[in-house]
C-alpha cells in the first residue's frame, strides 16, 4: 500500500470514529431526557388496548418525560412475572391473575381499573334459546374455557342462582367457534367489546339474530383489566408510577372522547393491520361504554367493592386458599 | 435397562428443577413465578391421580397414533422408493404436509374430525410420522447390490422380497429411528390436546397454564418423562427382541 493510500484510510477512519461518537452520544443525550420504562399489555394490540396505544403514540407518555415500550401481551404472557423479573415496570393484568399472584406472595399492586364492566358474555340466538334470567341455562349447552376466567365467572353465576351443574350442559370452548355456528353449543364466551362484532357478522350473514348474557346485570362484578406495577416500584420511584398513570389515564380519556372517534380508530389500525376498519368502528363504542359508563366517568376508578367480590369468588371456588386482603393492593396514586 | 433409564431421566428432572429453585431464591422470586418445594410437593400429593390417569389416556393415544404413523410412513416408503412419477409424487406430497406447521392445520382437522380421539391420533399420527417417512424412504430406496443382483439374474426378484432385503439389512437403524420416533408421537399427541381436545396430559397442561399454575405443569412434566421412558424401554426390548430372531445362527 502507497503511503497515500494509507493517509486516505487513516482520515476515512478517524471521520468513521468520529461519526459513531457523535451518534452515540446524541442517543445518550436523548435516552438521559426520557425515563425508560417498559410497559406489558395482556392482550394483543385490538380495540381493548386503544388508551395504551394513544398515550404512546399521541406523546402523553413523552410529555410526561417517559418513554415507554408499549409491548403486546398474549396467551403465554403474563405481565406479573415480567414485573417480577424486571422485564416491565408497568402491566396489565386481569383481577383474577391479580389475586392468584398476590395469594402466591407477588408483591404488586393495582394502580388503576381499565374496565368498569367485564367485556366477557355469552352470545346465544334468542329464536333457539330464551334467556331471562341464569335459571334458563337449564338444559341448555353452555361453552366454558375451563381453567378461564369465563369458568369462574359462569360457576359464580350458577351459584349465586342455584343452578347444579347436573342441570346444564357445559362445554369444553377453544378458539373455534364452529360447534357454536352448528348450533352444538347454545350459549358461547366471548369479548362483547372485540369479538361480538366479528362474530355478530357472520350470524347477521346468515340471517340469524343474536344477543348476549351480561354475568354484571346479574350481579357478579367480576373485574378485568387492570393496570399493575410491583411494589418496589411503587415505592422506590412514586414519582415514574404517577407519571406514568397520568399519562396512560390522559392517553385513554383522550382515546375514548367521542370527538376523538376518528383519530382513535387511526391509531388502532396503526397497530392492528389484520381487524377490518368497518369492525374496528363497531368495537370503539362498545369498549367506550364498558370503561367510560358516563361522559363525566372518572376513568380508571378502582372499584373497590367489585375486586372484594371477585376476591370471594376466588375464594368460594378454591382458586385461591385463604383471602388476600384486596383493598390493600388498591393504590392508586391519584393524577 | 428399565432402571438406568427411568434414574437418568430422574437425575435430568432434579437436575432442571433444582436449576430452578437456583433462579427463584437467587432472584427473590414469588411462588407465583417459580413454585416452591413445598407447594410442588403439594401438588404433587392432590394431582398425582388425575394427571396419572390424564398422562396414560395421553400415552395410549401416543403409541396408536405411534403405531399408525410407523404403518404409514411403510407404505409410503415402499411406494416412494421408485422412481417413477407416483412415487415422487408421494414424496412430493409427504413432504409438503409436513411443511405446513401443526397449529396452523389442526383448526381444520378439529372441524373435520370433532375434538375426540381421531383428530389427537390423527395429529400424533402426522407429527412423528416424517422422521420415519424420511427414514424409511432412504433404506427402502438403498438397493442391497451383493443380494438383489442373485434374486434379480435368476429372475426372482418381487417387490415384496426386495423390501424384506433391504429391511433385513437396515434392521437396526430401522430400530433406531423407530424408538426415536416414539417421543415424537408422544410430543404430538400433548400437542393436539393442547390444541384441541378435552382430555389427555396436554388439556390438563393448558388448564395449568390458563392459572398460572407452574407447580401442576412440573408435575405434568415429571410423569410425562416418566411414562415416555417406560414407552421407550418397552420399544427397545421389543426391538431387541426382532433382531435376536431375525440373527443369523452361526455357522449358516
Amino acid at each position: 500500500m502507497r503511503p497515500q493510500q494509507r493517509k486516505k484510510l487513516g482520515y476515512i477512519f478517524l471521520a468513521v470514529l468520529f461519526f459513531t461518537c457523535i451518534y452515540s452520544f446524541s442517543g445518550e443525550v436523548l435516552a438521559q431526557e426520557k425515563e425508560e420504562v417498559a410497559y406489558r399489555l395482556k392482550w394483543l394490540f385490538n380495540v381493548s388496548v386503544v388508551g395504551d396505544l394513544w398515550a404512546d403514540v399521541n406523546g402523553n407518555f413523552a410529555a410526561n418525560g417517559l418513554q415507554v415500550a408499549v409491548k403486546p401481551g398474549g396467551p403465554e404472557r403474563d405481565a406479573i412475572k415480567e414485573l417480577e423479573l424486571g422485564r416491565a415496570q408497568f402491566g396489565v393484568a386481569s383481577a383474577d391473575q391479580v389475586i392468584r399472584a398476590v395469594s402466591k406472595g407477588s408483591p404488586i399492586v393495582v394502580l388503576a381499573q381499565l374496565f368498569q364492566t367485564n367485556p366477557l358474555h355469552w352470545i346465544y340466538r334468542p329464536a333457539k334459546s330464551h334467556f331471562k334470567s341464569p335459571a334458563d341455562f337449564k338444559g341448555q349447552t353452555v361453552g366454558i374455557t375451563y381453567g378461564g376466567n369465563d369458568e369462574t365467572i359462569m360457576r359464580a353465576l350458577l351459584a349465586k342462582y342455584h343452578i347444579k351443574e347436573n342441570e346444564l350442559n357445559l362445554f369444553s370452548v377453544r378458539y373455534d367457534y364452529t360447534p357454536f355456528y352448528q348450533g352444538k353449543v347454545d350459549f358461547w364466551p366471548l369479548y362483547i367489546n372485540a369479538q361480538a362484532p366479528i362474530i355478530g357478522a357472520k350470524l347477521k350473514k346468515a340471517g340469524e339474530q343474536y344477543s348476549f348474557v351480561s354475568p354484571d346485570d346479574f350481579g357478579i362484578r367480576f373485574v378485568a383489566n387492570s393496570v399493575v406495577t410491583s411494589r418496589q416500584m411503587f415505592e422506590s420511584r412514586p414519582d415514574t408510577v404517577k407519571r406514568f398513570i397520568t399519562a396512560l389515564i390522559q392517553g385513554w380519556r383522550e382515546a375514548l372522547d367521542p370527538a376523538n372517534n376518528e383519530r382513535a380508530i387511526k391509531t388502532i389500525l396503526q397497530s392492528d393491520k389484520e381487524t377490518p376498519e368497518a369492525i374496528v368502528r363497531q368495537q370503539l363504542p362498545v369498549t367506550r361504554s364498558l370503561m367510560m359508563p358516563a361522559p363525566d366517568f372518572p376513568f380508571g376508578k378502582i372499584d373497590a367493592a367489585a375486586w372484594k367480590q371477585t376476591e370471594e369468588i376466588m375464594l368460594s371456588q378454591n382458586l385461591i386458599p385463604k383471602p388476600v386482603n384486596v383493598e390493600k393492593l388498591l393504590k392508586p396514586p391519584v393524577p | 435397562m428399565l432402571h438406568r433409564r427411568i434414574y437418568q431421566f430422574f437425575i435430568i428432572y432434579f437436575l432442571g428443577l433444582a436449576a430452578l429453585m437456583v433462579i427463584k431464591y437467587g432472584l427473590s422470586l414469588s411462588d407465583y413465578v417459580i413454585p416452591s418445594p413445598a407447594e410442588i410437593w403439594q401438588t404433587a400429593r392432590r394431582f398425582f391421580p388425575i394427571y396419572f390417569v390424564a398422562v396414560i389416556n395421553t400415552l395410549s393415544v401416543a403409541i396408536l397414533g405411534h403405531i399408525l404413523s410407523i404403518c404409514l410412513a411403510t407404505i409410503v416408503g415402499i411406494i416412494g422408493r421408485l422412481t417413477i412419477w407416483v412415487g415422487s409424487f408421494i414424496r412430493v406430497a409427504a413432504y409438503n404436509i409436513q411443511a405446513y406447521p401443526i397449529v396452523a392445520v389442526a383448526p381444520i382437522i378439529f372441524i373435520l374430525l370433532g375434538d375426540g380421539l381421531s383428530s389427537r391420533l390423527l395429529i400424533a399420527a402426522m407429527i412423528c410420522y416424517f422422521p420415519l417417512l424420511l427414514s424409511f424412504i432412504g433404506i427402502f430406496s438403498e438397493p442391497v447390490y451383493e443380494i438383489e443382483h442373485f434374486f434379480e439374474s435368476t429372475l426372482k426378484m418381487t417387490w415384496w422380497l426386495q423390501v424384506k432385503i433391504r429391511a433385513f439389512e437396515n434392521i437396526n437403524k430401522l430400530i433406531t429411528v423407530i424408538v426415536g420416533s416414539a417421543t415424537l408421537a408422544m410430543v404430538g399427541t400433548i400437542v393436539a390436546e393442547f390444541i384441541a381436545a378435552d382430555a389427555g396430559i396436554g388439556y390438563s397442561i393448558r388448564i395449568a397454564l390458563f392459572q398460572s399454575d407452574l407447580a401442576k405443569i412440573l408435575v405434568a412434566l415429571f410423569l410425562i418423562g416418566v411414562c415416555t421412558s417406560l414407552y421407550l424401554v418397552w420399544l427397545e426390548w421389543i426391538g431387541h427382541l426382532i433382531q435376536k430372531r431375525w440373527e443369523i445362527p452361526e455357522g449358516g
